[in-house]
């Protein structure tokens, strides 16, 4: 392994040397400063949009909280009373399954061992 | 370090002219380095230009310009890490599949014949990349630092910010791992 770790350094040395020192051609610092211009125009455009859009979402924030707070307002003028508020709650979907509970007697009725043991 | 730190200091506050030195004077190392991490010379000067890309836009994140070489390799570490990464040119092919052109390449470098010096230098860069295939991208470019670049383990913790032995483990590793493909080519009678 001695030998191999010796041999391995050796062709480590010959890959460096194999691996030529690259000369920059005339255009690298063009296309450089291109890349880099390129690169600030979108961040730029993306800077430009996101600031408006910034102040937009902002705005309707403000919006909607102010439509929050007037909304809150004007139901503090005339308070829901305790049967209001169940009545609000009552949706079509709770009304029906209250009812089919109702009009089913037997789905109160507690199994026949259960009744029988009562006695 | 090739510059005063005064230059960087300037391209730190936006002066295109001293950003324009900066790279003037470093530019020619980087595609040595680049060269040697990527083993593609096709490729470098796009690397390169990258790693300076990234430079420009990262400088005013440099603590001090004191570590700005060690800031600048790292730069074309993730950069060359992200070229292999990108062209993934590796298969999962082993030694034993290396093609019959890279065999003829291995076995033409073992000969030490006096061929075309450049056709020999670019055998040795495929052979040097399939040795590279048995170890993770990451584990090549910390090898070719340590091993080709000749950078000192106090430099690679520099540029890694990792604690020294970490990285010597990790070295140990990657370095068993290339030896083990080595041996197996000299074995084989491939080297």
């Amino acid at each position: 392994m001695v030998d191999g770790d010796y041999r391995l350094d050796e062709f480590f040395q010959r890959y460096r040397a194999a691996c030529p020192d690259v000369e920059p051609t005339p255009n690298f610092m063009p296309i450089l400063w291109e890349r880099i211009e390129g690169r600030r125009g979108f961040a730029f455009t993306f800077e430009r949009m996101a600031r408006p859009a910034m102040t937009i979402f902002a705005a309707l924030c403000l919006l909607l909280l102010v439509l929050n707070v007037a909304g809150t307002g004007q139901g503090s003028v005339a308070p829901p009373t305790y049967t209001d508020a169940l009545a609000a709650d009552s949706t079509a979907e709770k009304t029906d399954y209250t009812e089919a509970i109702w009009n089913n007697p037997t789905s109160f009725q507690a199994p026949q061992e259960l009744r029988a043991q009562h006695r | 370090m090739l510059i005063e730190q005064e230059l960087i200091e300037r391209a730190r506050t936006g002066d295109p002219q001293a950003f324009n030195q900066v790279v003037l004077a470093y530019r020619k190392r980087i595609l040595g380095t680049i060269s040697r991490l990527i083993g593609r010379p096709e490729d470098v000067e796009d690397v390169a230009q990258e790693v300076f890309v990234r430079l420009y836009y990262s400088l005013d994140q440099l603590r001090t310009a004191e570590v700005f070489e060690p800031w600048l390799y790292r730069l074309t570490v993730n950069a060359s890490y992200d070229y292999l990464r990108r062209v993934k040119r590796r298969s999962e092919s082993r030694m034993a599949d290396l093609s019959e052109q890279q065999v003829m390449m291995a076995d033409s470098i073992a000969g030490g014949r006096q061929e075309d010096e450049e056709r020999q230098k670019g055998k040795t860069r495929e052979f040097m990349d399939a040795l590279f295939r048995h170890v993770s991208d990451e584990d090549r470019l910390l090898l070719t630092l340590k091993e080709v670049e000749g950078l000192s383990l106090k430099e690679l913790e520099q540029i890694y910010g990792a604690k020294e032995n970490a990285l010597k483990v990790r070295l140990f590793r990657a370095r068993q791992r290339v030896l083990k493909a080595y041996e197996a080519a000299k074995a084989d009678g491939r080297l």
